[in-house]
């Protein structure tokens, strides 16, 4: 393999675990506080139609992420309606959120472009290279030069990081994801936390879907999340919930991914269906390898119930 | 007269249909230790959660320095003054000392110079680094009276601290709080066990039913009288109030089993070890139980009670060394509602948790419910069980109703030997009454009982012999050395120094 | 106060009313989200009963057929979640059943119907079974939740489906996805002459009778809804082997949406393609929900939402409703029998 096709790879790699990251670095917020949030997946597809929409109605690929980030509110703000308003179970909303935001999307998609597949031609994210860095031998074209939705990513891991362990909020946060008894007795109003962390979670996978159809497929299709959702739930739990090494994570799942370009180069061919399969394998490899020295938020996915 | 620092009057609560406080008054002067008497529930607790803030209630007014408030939260409590230490800590357990501590504080530069200020002052030291999950009961004791002084609150309350300490501990905590008094605060101490009070208190308030039924100078009134007041009547469990007179063993009717069967232990564990990860919670653990003996094992919490529990009732098998158990055994787990009961499932279900692999209960691969609703219904009447059928919910039945059906259940499983772990766990005196009494009854019929318990005076008032268990091992008392003062001693061998 | 108001009656008549409204709220949502769409809800509602009840014929072909996978897939979701395990994976499962009875019923044309049925359907049990284990293990040994790994293994059998398809299973002619027909042995007999539907209609309600009697009247069934309910209580009695329980649950869990997948390709399909299922291992979940996690409730339940399925189509015709609307529907009951559930636990703890 030469050099350019190594970076052609890195390239890819970076390309698929942008989403992932976004996805994942808004679902550590969220599960810090104690939410696990299996309608990730639902935010995510939202927020790829609502990007689409959003860039088509108004022309402008940077309209489209926010349009798709609010779709991707909107969805966590349905679940967090039942999950922290009500009180439901977190695991059978998240697989309801999902199931009505995959149906949701394909009704809507269907109604507005027939039930056959368009290829819908979207104004896209183009690439922003960022001048220096990305002279940088083998990796800088892979990473530095990539859409807007990668540098955000790239800033959001630390910011978070420091939000979460440098900052009396960020640490109101983590004591309601520990031990919201004990939060709620020190003053710290837990409800609003974890309503505000799920909400950030739905933006940023908003982000990640938008990102999807406006940097990646430059179309939409229906289900084209692909489980996207639940693999970053995964990549929160190999990076141990902390936000600069799920980053790391969600670029080595995207490594995953990009594998059959690699393979292919290789002059290996395998079965395309073993490709799509891999990184859903490998998420459950490196799940069975790691879990046991990871300790989640001890609270998470227990429901609270306050005074 | 000295300034009132504050004062409650004519509170009432509710939850749902039950009444916790029904007019309770209290008032709070400068420079005093109050203590709050009353028996388990008699609304002390929420007493308090509306004093700091924790809870609105539904009547009453409440002045804290002098100006009528409206305490919504912890926070507007802390704004007039009032900081509560919790009865059961309120700290995150993966967080630091100083985490901790820095809480809800919001933006707060230098903390941890104030905080070591005010360890210095008042001697209460701990490593502030620390997880809380690293440190024992102690530590974690002392981190939650610093967080309350911290807030530099004119009224300190603390509810039940001494729950969890050794004797020696207790003594240092009030100690202390009679120095947060003379230091021109208010400090409220609210406790079940008269004794304790008495020694610290200067004003007592005493409470039954949610009323507030006598207050004034400890020192005016005798015992009986607060006794009386506790509880409506002279007649009490001993244990339960935790009256200085408590009386050994000797109290309890002498088993009937031959000599033979005396000496012979139905229960013995040889080099009894638990393991968790890499720490010991058990090691080196010796024990013998013989028919119609009760051995009470006592210590603070966290000290290997639960591993010993759980092996004892053969409900866990130890990583080294043997237990002998035999057939027929009872658990009364210390955990009624998560572990002893299953909250959705009726009595007849919870009845059949116990029963479903006995034969006589069952037809092949099927089960009997009618003969389990029986059982269920001779448990109902035998033990008391205030529920209208034995199609109900357990969920629906108070703590003392439930903690009948788990005795009822269990002593019918015990026909050799039966675990107790911390039986009276928050009931109120009668039920308390009860468990003592079935206790006392299972033992003169000839079955063997270990008592383990954090509570000294339920151990010392029923047991015939004593243990301590401290630091995952095990220690005998010697029959002379049965005192408050030698036991407290050996319990302190253990963690929560 | 004790509540004199309660007992199993009670709690069934409980468990009813909370589906009956959770439908009506359903059906009140979804107007609303129609005529946000600038859609008919009673047009839609009209071509969706016409399109599942309008004729015997519909109603035995098509409704009844099209609730075959639903309800056994929803009777392998309700067991599971009655032992408090979160099998999300029943699609993967149901895929895996699918593989095996094609390729038994490829490869053993010469046995003869009697033996050669339930080979098929034995596969399809073993192959459910197998999908389940991953996750089975990873929750027990490991510790890993089984919500996201099930779901993980939903993708994995997709994949590997549409693989056997392109590849190793694909028709001699090599033209489509997908493979030859099954043997003519290997075929599930109809039973009702004329129509389609097949024996496995039958299989279902024996089963879903069946798993109603264990749940509620044997030892195993009372231990799975204990462990389901307290797994601490159930550990602590010293009576129950959780651990045992819990995998016995799952594996079974999975076994009986492998036959899902299974039935559907020896009684109505005889081949496997991609895509063959719509999301039948999701619906379940929405079926298992609505019918309280009772098995008879299941036979409804699946019948209602296959129903569904069978108007989506004349949904789509006649109202110009997109197909995909029906996972919308799905959301919704859950959603609803969610709410009302803890609408109604919240009233009984305050009553």
């Amino acid at each position: 393999m030469s050099a350019a096709e190594f970076t052609l790879f890195l390239e890819a790699a970076v390309r698929l675990g942008i989403p992932l990251a976004l996805a994942a670095l808004g679902e550590t917020i969220s599960e810090r506080s104690g939410v696990i949030n299996i309608g990730l997946e639902g935010s995510i597809i939202a927020g790829a139609l609502g990007g689409a929409l959003g860039a088509l109605a108004f022309q402008s690929a940077g309209m489209g992420v926010m349009t798709g980030a609010m779709a991707g509110c909107a969805v966590a703000l349905v679940f967090a309606a039942f999950v922290i308003g009500l009180g439901a179970d977190q695991i059978i909303t998240g697989t309801a959120v999902t199931l009505g935001g995959l149906g949701m999307t394909g009704a809507i998609y269907q109604a507005r472009f027939g039930a056959t597949g368009t290829e819908l031609s979207l104004p896209t994210l183009q690439a922003l290279p960022i001048p220096v860095l990305d002279r940088i031998p083998l990796v800088g074209s892979a990473l530095f030069a990539q859409a807007p939705t990668a540098y955000l990513a790239y800033a959001l891991a630390p910011a978070l990081w420091y939000f979460l362990f440098r900052t009396p909020w960020g640490l109101e946060l983590r004591a309601v994801g520990e031990a919201p008894d004990a939060a709620k007795a020190a003053g710290v109003k837990v409800r609003w936390i974890r309503f505000f962390a799920t909400l950030t979670g739905g933006i940023l996978a908003g982000v990640a879907g938008a990102h999807l159809t406006l940097a990646h497929a430059g179309t939409f299709a229906e289900g084209m999340s692909a489980g996207k959702g639940f693999i970053a739930i995964a990549v929160v739990v190999l990076g141990r919930w902390n936000p600069i090494l799920v980053l790391f994570a969600a670029l080595f799942f995207g490594a995953a991914s990009a594998l059959q370009f690699f393979l292919q180069a290789l002059g290996l061919d395998l079965p395309y269906q073993l490709f799509l399969a891999l990184p859903y394998v490998l998420t459950l490899a490196a799940l069975s390898g790691w879990v046991g020295r990871a300790r989640a938020p001890a609270a998470l996915a227990l429901p609270w119930e306050s005074e | 007269m000295k300034p009132v620092l504050a004062r409650l009057q004519g509170i009432e609560r509710r939850f749902g249909s039950v009444v916790a406080l029904d007019g309770a008054d209290l008032e709070i002067f400068e420079g005093e230790v109050h203590g709050v008497l009353g028996a388990n529930g008699a609304g002390k607790s929420t007493l308090l959660a509306v004093l700091g803030g924790m809870l609105a209630p539904d009547a009453g007014t409440m002045q804290v320095g002098g100006e009528s408030v409206a305490l919504r939260s912890p926070r507007e409590a802390w704004a007039h003054g009032v900081a509560l230490v919790h009865q059961h800590f309120t700290l995150v357990p993966r967080l630091s000392a100083l985490e901790n501590l820095a809480l809800g504080r919001g933006r707060c530069t230098g903390l941890r110079g104030e905080a070591e200020r005010l360890m210095e002052r008042t001697r209460l030291r701990v490593p502030l680094d620390a997880r809380i999950e690293e440190l024992g009961v102690g530590d974690r004791q002392r981190i939650e009276i610093l967080k309350a002084l911290l807030r530099d609150p004119r009224v300190l309350v603390l509810d039940e601290p001494t729950a969890v300490l050794t004797p020696e501990e207790t003594e240092g905590l009030f100690q202390l709080l009679r120095e947060v008094a003379a230091d021109g605060r208010g400090v409220v101490l609210v406790a079940h066990k008269l004794d304790e009070v008495l020694r610290v208190a200067d004003r007592v308030t005493v409470l039954r039913g949610g009323q507030t039924v006598l207050t004034g100078t400890a020192g005016a009134h005798d015992i009986d009288e607060l006794v009386r007041a506790m509880v409506g009547s002279d007649v009490a469990d001993a244990m339960a109030l935790g009256l200085p007179d408590v009386t050994t063993a000797a109290s309890v009717p002498g088993a009937t089993v031959s000599d033979q069967e005396a000496t012979e232990p139905i229960v013995r564990l040889v080099g009894v070890g638990v393991k968790d990860g890499s720490v010991d919670r058990l090691s080196g653990v010796d024990l013998a139980v013989r028919r119609g003996e009760i051995v009470g094992i006592a210590g603070v919490e966290g000290n290997g009670q639960r591993e010993l529990a759980l092996v004892l009732s053969g409900r866990q098998k130890p990583s080294e060394g043997v237990a002998d158990l035999p057939g027929g055994i009872g658990f009364i787990p210390q955990d009624r509602s998560i572990e002893g009961l299953v909250a959705d499932f009726d009595l007849t279900e919870n009845v059949a948790l116990a029963l479903h692999r006995d034969a006589r209960f069952s037809r092949g691969p099927w089960l009997r419910w009618d003969a389990l609703g029986e059982a269920a219904g001779e448990i109902r009447s035998r033990f008391d069980v205030a529920a209208p059928s034995v199609s109900t919910r357990v969920q629906a039945l108070s703590g003392g109703n439930q903690q009948r059906v788990i005795v009822g259940r269990e002593i019918g499983m015990a026909s050799d030997f039966l675990v107790a772990e911390n039986p009276t766990r928050g009931l109120d005196v009668a039920a308390a009454a009860f468990v003592h009494q079935e206790l006392a009854r299972l033992v003169a019929e000839g079955v063997g009982i270990a008592l383990v318990s954090t509570d000294l005076d339920e151990i010392l008032g029923l047991s015939d012999r004593v243990c301590v268990l401290a630091g995952g091992q095990l220690v005998s008392v010697p029959e002379g050395e049965r005192t408050r003062v030698r036991i407290g001693a050996l319990m302190l061998g253990g963690s929560g120094a | 106060m004790v509540q004199v108001r309660d007992g199993p009656r009670v709690r069934a008549r409980e468990s009813i009313l909370i589906a009956i409204g959770a439908v009506v709220v359903t059906a009140l949502a979804g107007a609303a989200l129609l005529l946000a769409g600038g859609y008919d809800p009673l047009a839609a509602a009209g071509a969706m009963l016409r399109g599942a009840f309008g004729s015997w014929g519909a109603f035995t072909s098509i409704t009844l057929v099209r609730s075959v996978p639903l309800i056994l897939a929803g009777l392998a979701v309700a067991l599971a979640f009655q032992a408090g395990v979160w099998n999300i994976g029943a699609e993967g499962q149901l895929y895996a059943g699918a593989i095996a009875a094609v390729w038994v019923g490829l490869v053993g044309g010469a046995l003869p119907g009697v033996v050669l049925v339930p080979l098929v359907l034995l596969a399809a049990l073993g192959a459910g079974c197998l999908w389940a284990v991953v996750p089975t293990v990873m929750r027990v040994r490991l510790g890993v939740g089984e919500v996201i790994t099930t779901i993980l293994m939903n993708f994995v059998g997709i994949y590997l489906a549409a693989y056997m398809v392109h590849g190793p299973l694909q028709e001699a002619r090599g033209v489509f996805p997908q493979t030859d027909a099954i043997a003519e042995a290997a075929r599930l007999p109809k039973l009702l002459p004329g129509s389609r539907l097949h024996l496995g209609f039958a299989i279902a309600v024996v089963l879903a009778v069946t798993l109603a009697m264990v749940l509620s009247r044997s030892r195993v069934g009372f231990q799975i809804r204990a462990v389901g309910a307290s797994e601490a209580a159930a550990r602590v009695s010293g009576q129950i082997d959780t651990r045992r329980v819990l995998v016995g649950t799952f594996l079974l869990s999975g076994a009986i949406a492998g036959l899902a997948g299974g039935v559907e390709v020896s009684g109505l399909t005889y081949a496997l393609y991609e895509n063959l299922s719509p999301g039948w291992g999701y619906t379940a979940i929405a079926v298992a929900l609505l019918a309280g996690l009772n098995p008879l409730g299941v036979l409804v339940t699946g019948v209602l939402f296959g129903a569904l399925q069978a108007g989506a189509g004349a949904m789509q015709r006649d109202a110009g409703i997109p197909a995909a609307w029906v996972g919308v529907v799905e959301a919704l009951v859950i959603l609803a029998v969610l709410g009302l559930d803890r609408v109604r636990r919240l009233r009984g703890e305050g009553a």
